[in-house]
């Protein structure tokens, strides 16, 4: 029997496709210069060392290739894309003082009330520059840092010289030299030794100039025996041009000390989305990633764990969803460098309406890191077959005394399934998105209520009129 | 010149051919009259006139194959009429040494619908002669037909070893590979099964053994294109000493391969600290209406089994030596000699126990 399908091209993303006025105090042409490079690094008064290590890594830039591999990047060109946007506000620590129409957008989102309700300390940025930083007095009382990484320059210039992409080096690739070159805004988090942060902090990196590109630096130092919970969200309204997102995200995790991470990414899809994230992880310390990636146009991330410390843990969940246009490229990498040390990847795709997700990933185990383990699961499903998804998980062990899993698993929902809920009066629709969000469900419940809800509603719209 | 990274090849430059003069084909017996079983280099335009097209499959490389298609010295043509079952299995053997010490054999084996046969080919040398292979087998099975082939390699370890094999399967057809890998310094070997039509089936089953400083890069794919189609990927492998191996397992499935199923398992126990084991299974899919799964394992050897094993009086190296055996068995037994069979287990006996 021919299956017949019906489709709704392009849904309506709510929210996140009210866009403002393009209004700037400051931006700079398109393109990227040394003239650019430090007009950027004048324009922010920065220390001289940092207009150094803007200008080198131009010049790593421009000696470096286009990746040829996984995406296909030929429609992205960096001659069209605005890198420095100063937006038309200073930053704030009251939403009060937020322009109206910058605040409205993240009233929108949702984000003022988050913090009201369950977030310890939020940042927001619009475009290249942070314009609310706030975090609760009890915090900054435990000498917990939270900033933009402007102010930390400024007022903990050692702490970012020591740290500012040591992990990340500009040389690693072509989009790493590119940010350490353009870089602005982000967030700086300091946790003392000892100090357990039992709410989350959140930063929120908002673009929303056309044809602009977004790349902010998130620095993350949790000391000794600290706890640390950070969410980071992305998104932007939806353009005709392209618009570029190589943001960095290092990640320091002491001795003892546990690090979550967790980041929805909701780009429009006009996005490239060039992310870079690495976390390294000393003795018996934990990383967990948990990530979502929804939006863009193209998406390469492959967040990174280094277990370096005898004892190091690392968790990674993570959830792709592709439709119409996109191509996500995303997976992670775990490096074992010291024994004992475990990771666990578990991994989930959806792809549907001639999507492509593809599950890239890598997991190294260095020959002296014997006792290591490490567990690895993909699973993708597939809605219908003008859609497709590849699994690709590279597994390079260096030792013995190790014991590695890995499984995958790809297919579409069974008719079976569906029947089932069907003979049990439940419509076609429906019995798909239960079966999607049951399907994602082990993921979802990692994350924090409100993206748990947003993820759901997600499915729900996408799904909407796709009778398959 | 040739640069292979993974496997420690660097501006590698083919040696000189020299002529296999020894008998290879071992039982020509038997075989009825309208089967054409020919060696290649008797009947040059054989391979001419049965081409067909597996352009999009690499195997090992355009380097390696075109090679062996203009420089062969040796391999069979097979023509197998409608309807016609072959009993017994047609064997080969390479057996290299310092008179002979290069083989490329390419190999052409076309079965018509509704055939059957087994072919079974042994590459081994002597002890001690700096050899090289570089082989190139085409398997075209047409409707309904069933091509076994079961290949050994236990060539010694000076050696260079290279094997490619593409099999273009039609409407229900069904082509089983079974590989075993033993020896050579270098050793490449490829295995590719394209699925065409309805229903059409591959297997295949390896098992190998990494000692010494043995580097092995062994490749299976399995595109999917006929709906229905079924494929399986299963391989066991022991490394131990310095040796290095890296496993790929391709499942490709197609646009328009609904209800097909893959499976692909890879399960390899690491007996010393110094093995490299790299693993690169991938799952390609354009086609929703799909199962695939893979999964790979790899680890010591069970401490439990082989504590069971030991308080039973059993040494540590008989212990292993029995785990290892148990995982290999099922494989070797899909061999259809009794002598191969055991010829094998010894080998793997003698390695896990004296090395």
């Amino acid at each position: 029997m021919e299956r017949k399908k019906t489709q709704i091209d392009d849904v309506d993303r709510g929210i996140y496709d009210i866009k403002n006025e393009f209004t700037y105090k400051y931006k700079t042409d398109k393109g990227l210069t040394p003239e650019i490079i430090m007009e950027i690094s004048r324009e922010k008064n920065e220390p001289q060392w940092m207009t150094d290590f803007r200008l080198k890594s131009l010049e790593i830039y421009n000696s470096k290739p286009i990746p040829t591999w996984g995406v296909d990047l030929s429609e992205l060109d960096m001659d069209n894309i605005i890198t420095y946007i100063r937006p038309n506000s200073k930053m704030q620590h009251s939403w009060d003082d937020v322009p109206d129409d910058i605040k409205n957008t993240f009233e929108l989102l949702g984000l003022p009330q988050a913090e009201r309700e369950s977030l310890a300390g939020v940042g927001a940025q619009y475009d290249s520059e942070v314009v609310y930083h706030n975090i609760r007095k009890e915090l900054v009382d435990q000498g917990i840092v939270y900033t933009d990484m402007e102010t930390a320059l400024v007022k903990y210039e050692d702490i970012v010289k020591e740290y500012f992409m040591k992990l990340v080096p500009p040389s690693d690739h072509k989009f790493a030299a590119l940010h350490g070159a353009v870089w602005s805004g982000g967030s700086f988090v300091y946790v003392p030794e000892g100090v357990d942060v039992d709410i989350p902090l959140q930063s929120y990196f908002r673009l929303n100039a056309p044809g602009a590109g977004q790349f902010e630096h998130t620095l993350i130092i949790v000391e000794k025996g600290a706890r640390l919970h950070f969410i980071e969200g992305c998104s932007a309204p939806k353009y005709k041009v392209n618009n570029l997102h190589a943001g960095c995200v290092e990640l320091f995790v002491k001795e003892n000390a546990s690090l979550r991470y967790s980041t929805i990414e909701n780009w429009s899809k006009n996005m490239y989305n060039l992310n870079t994230k690495r976390a390294v992880v000393d003795k018996n310390g934990t990383i967990e990633w948990i990530s979502g990636s929804f939006g863009s146009k193209v998406s390469m991330l492959y967040p990174m764990s280094i277990l370096r410390g005898e004892g190091a843990r690392s968790e990674f969940t993570g959830i792709s969803f592709a439709s119409t246009g996109q191509h996500l490229d995303t997976g992670t990498k775990v490096v074992h460098a010291a024994p004992y040390t475990t990771s666990t990847v578990n991994s989930k795709s959806i792809s549907k309406d001639g999507g492509y997700a593809f599950y890239r990933g890598l997991l190294k185990v260095a020959p002296d890191a014997h006792h290591c383990k490490a567990s690895i699961s993909c699973e993708s499903l597939m809605l219908d077959n003008k859609s497709k998804s590849d699994t690709l998980p590279i597994i390079q062990l260096g030792n013995d005394e190790i014991d590695v899993g890995h499984e995958a698993k790809i297919g579409r929902i069974s008719d079976e399934a569906i029947f089932y809920l069907m003979s049990r009066g439940i419509s076609e629709e429906e019995a798909k998105a239960m079966i999607v969000r049951g399907f994602v469900e082990p993921i979802t419940k990692e994350l924090p209520l409100e993206y748990a809800v947003e993820l759901n509603n997600l499915i729900n719209i996408e799904l909407e009129g796709t009778i398959g | 010149m040739i640069t292979w990274r993974r496997i420690g090849l660097k501006d590698y430059v083919f040696p000189d051919i020299k002529e296999y003069t020894k008998e290879y084909l071992k039982n020509i017996n038997n075989i009825p009259v309208d089967v054409k079983l020919n060696k290649i280099t008797e009947c040059a335009n054989n391979a001419e006139n049965h081409k067909f097209d597996i352009s999009e499959v690499p195997a090992l490389g355009k380097e390696f194959t075109s090679f062996v298609e203009s420089s062969y010295n040796s391999g069979i043509s097979i023509y197998l009429p409608q309807n016609i079952k072959l009993k017994s299995p047609i064997r080969l053997e390479f057996n290299m040494d310092d008179k002979n010490p290069t083989v490329v054999d390419h190999n052409i084996i076309i079965a018509e619908p509704n055939s059957e046969v087994t072919i079974v080919i042994d590459y081994n040398s002597d002890n001690k002669t700096k050899t090289f292979h570089n082989g190139f087998t085409k398997v075209y099975a047409k409707e309904d037909s069933i091509v076994n082939i079961v290949k050994i390699q236990r060539i010694n370890d000076h050696s260079y070893n290279f094997d490619s094999n593409i099999a273009l399967v039609k409407e229900r057809a069904i082509v089983n590979w079974i590989s075993i890998e033993l020896g050579s310094s270098i050793s490449g070997s490829n295995y590719s099964s394209i699925l065409q039509d309805m229903a059409s089936e591959s297997n295949l089953h390896s098992i190998y053994l990494g000692d010494g400083t043995r580097k092995m890069d062994l490749g299976y794919t399995m595109i999917h294109k006929g709906p229905k189609s079924l494929s399986t990927i299963e391989t066991k492998g022991v490394l131990k000493d310095k040796s290095k191996k890296i496993f790929r397992g391709d499942l490709n499935f197609k646009r328009g391969a609904r209800h097909s199923k893959g499976s692909e398992e890879e399960y390899v126990i690491l007996l010393d600290p110094t093995v490299k084991s790299d693993s690169i299974p991938a799952l390609l899919c354009d086609e929703d209406d799909v199962e695939g799964d893979h999964a790979v394992s790899a680890g010591k050897i069970d401490e439990s089994k082989l504590f069971y094993l030991m308080s039973r009086g059993l040494s540590e190296k008989e212990s292993k030596k029995l785990i290892v055996e148990a995982s290999f068995k099922p494989i070797i037994e899909k061999i259809p000699y009794e002598d191969l069979q055991k010829v094998i287990s010894h080998e793997v006996e003698r390695r896990l126990i004296n090395g």
